[in-house]
């Protein structure tokens, strides 16, 4: 058999090998007893034995279930922010000389090169003072600093990818700016809004630096989920987070078709 | 006579760039108004003010005796064809060309009513539920078209619809425009750079340069009486033949003259530098002195001969402005029409 791709092929196949195989390890934790994972040197690398038990276990101590509530609500809290504020900013931005808006995009992005941890610290000081600290809200603000300038650049990409004259259009053919809105460019930028909730969401449901610093007391599952791994409970650890995994999972296939770097370069001609 | 379209010392300037240079211009109800210049010179940014998507520095426009300046585009009463059409991607074609309509709250009735009507008369029935980007060139630019019929506002702008089309579509789309225009009565201004479409649509050319209108009539005027000498130069496929006055007689002076205009004599002679045959007649181009000039004759001639031939008609520019218009030998000066506006 001739061809060309196979070398791309076998290289993507050990790629895939090397990602998935942690994962493989969690399902195997998961869903293995006890004895025949983590009370063996050399853990079998196939599965022998399924069982349910560590998930029963999970689910019993409910003490993990509040933490992913307020995951969720940090991870929605996040992402409707992020396109709500990188909405207009991308609009706004689009408006302005290329030059001028990619010096701004790039200035957004400076925030994110330094540690988290320098940011994070003062951060929590002066939420303190305001009463955000320990609050699921406090953890969203601080997060969407993590995920608002790749947003921002998401929706930029998707209004530079608009025709040119539709807008100008839509005001010669009666409407109003909120009419030419609602009716003309939101349908066509449902696109990078879906991708830029998403991977806000997605960021958040696995952030950790500014939610352990911003709420230690009332934390997010990663956090939780870290407390219990360390605290030599993996099993019901593992179930939980293979749980978690999930949604993060199906995101990742429906977003998959969306991802394919067009709207990921801001509309900039590279 | 009633003015649909009174346009005021418009001024607009990009960035020191100066556009529009205090242009005027008046475009007479149900006429086909033609704004004719090369690529740069504006145009766009013309129609673009007169819509009200792009701000003047100062100036009046006034559509049906209405000072419109400072009123946003959607109060102003104007349809537009943008070049790439600018067709909603999302909606088919029947939500494209129902979308002003529905702005202006028109009920859902009628506006089935206008725009299976205006779908009628573009011929595009057919694809009036297929999403439009879909659809062809052509049958895109029937969509922009009906969009803006169907609203019957006070002005049409089309902003050189026919150049993103194929040449044989764009000579039966030509044809359908000006159609369209003489049987609805409504007043276009269209730009373009083609001569081709400025001389077979216009019932008046206004040839825009140096951000005014230097010159405007209709094509035939512009062509045989061009006022300057860069009208003369821009209108025609050939550019008007320019001579040193002193050749003829006329000192200090510019002739021009068109590749037509030439007869049996001998009042120039020039060397012959290429041959170009176009539909049955010889186009050729010769030197004489330092200038080049272009003729058109029945006869083939040879590239290097020295040929010499005489004027039937001329015009006469000093200072690149038309002077005097001698046509036929004897020198019967016709006087310049002062065309209005």
């Amino acid at each position: 058999m001739k061809n060309k791709n196979m070398p791309s092929y076998i290289i993507a196949i050990i790629l895939a090998v090397i990602f998935i195989y942690p994962l493989y390890i969690l399902i195997l934790i998961a869903f293995e007893p006890i004895s025949l994972t983590f009370d063996r040197l050399y853990p079998y690398q196939l599965p022998f034995i399924f069982t349910l038990k560590n998930f029963e276990a999970s689910i019993k101590d409910l003490s993990l279930i509040k933490p992913v509530i307020r995951s969720i609500i940090v991870a929605f809290t996040v992402g409707i922010l992020a396109i709500a504020l990188a909405t207009p900013a991308g609009y706004g931005l689009n408006k302005l000389a290329a030059r001028f808006s990619n010096k701004i995009i790039m200035l957004m992005f400076v925030v994110n090169m330094m540690p988290a941890i320098v940011i994070a610290i003062p951060i929590s000081v002066y939420f303190i003072k305001v009463g955000l600290y320990n609050n699921i809200f406090g953890i969203a603000l601080a997060q969407e600093l993590v995920v608002l300038p790749i947003s921002v650049f998401i929706m930029l990409g998707g209004f530079r990818a608009l025709p040119q004259d539709i807008e100008n259009q839509a005001m010669v053919d009666g409407a109003s700016i909120f009419h030419s809105f609602r009716n003309v460019i939101l349908p066509l930028i449902k696109i990078p809004l879906l991708i830029s909730f998403l991977l806000a969401w997605m960021t958040s449901w696995d952030e950790f630096t500014y939610a352990v610093i911003i709420s230690p007391v009332n934390p997010t599952f990663p956090v939780s989920l870290y407390d219990y791994v360390s605290r030599g409970e993996p099993f019901i650890a593992s179930s939980f987070a293979l749980l978690v995994t999930i949604p993060v999972i199906v995101i990742v296939v429906v977003l998959q078709k969306y991802l394919k770097g067009e709207y990921l370069s801001g509309g900039m001609k590279i | 006579m009633k003015y649909k379209l009174e346009l005021v010392d418009l001024e607009k300037s990009f960035s020191n760039k100066k556009v529009l240079d205090k242009l005027n211009l008046k475009v007479i109800d149900g006429e086909f108004l033609v704004v004719l210049g090369p690529s740069g010179e504006g145009k766009s940014t013309l129609l673009r003010t007169i819509v009200g998507i792009e701000n003047l520095d100062s100036g009046k426009i006034i559509v049906n005796g209405t000072d419109v300046t400072f009123k946003p585009p959607n109060k102003r009463n104007i349809a537009m064809v943008f070049q790439n059409y600018a067709l909603y991607p999302n909606m088919t074609a029947y939500e494209n060309i129902a979308f002003p309509l529905k702005m202006a709250r028109t009920d859902r009735n009628s506006i089935r009513s206008k725009v299976d009507q205006v779908a009628k008369l573009l011929n595009i029935e057919p694809q009036l539920n297929i999403n439009v980007t879909r659809l062809s060139g052509g049958q895109q630019q029937r969509v922009a078209i009906a969009r803006a019929l169907v609203r019957d506002p006070a002005l049409f702008l089309l902003d050189e619809p026919l150049s993103n089309l194929d040449a044989r579509v764009r000579y039966t789309s030509r044809q359908e425009l000006k159609r369209l225009q003489k049987e609805l009565s409504h007043t276009f201004v269209y730009v373009t750079h083609d001569q081709v479409e400025a001389s077979n649509l216009a019932d008046r050319v206004a040839v825009l340069h140096n951000g005014v209108i230097e010159q405007i009539g209709p094509y035939n005027e512009l062509y045989e009486k061009p006022n300057t000498q860069w009208v003369g130069d821009f209108i025609g496929t050939y550019p008007m033949n320019f001579i040193p006055g002193d050749l003829m007689g006329y000192p200090d002076s510019t002739i021009g003259f068109r590749t037509r205009w030439v007869s049996e004599g001998n009042d120039i002679t020039a060397k012959v530098t290429l041959i170009e045959n176009s539909e049955g007649n010889y186009f050729v181009h010769c030197k004489t002195g330092d200038s080049d000039i272009v003729i058109r004759t029945d006869t083939k001639y040879n590239v290097d001969d020295t040929i010499s031939f005489g004027l039937e008609r001329f015009n006469i520019y000093k200072n690149g402005v038309l002077e005097e218009i001698k046509s036929g030998n004897s020198v019967a000066s016709s006087g310049i029409n002062d065309v209005d506006n």
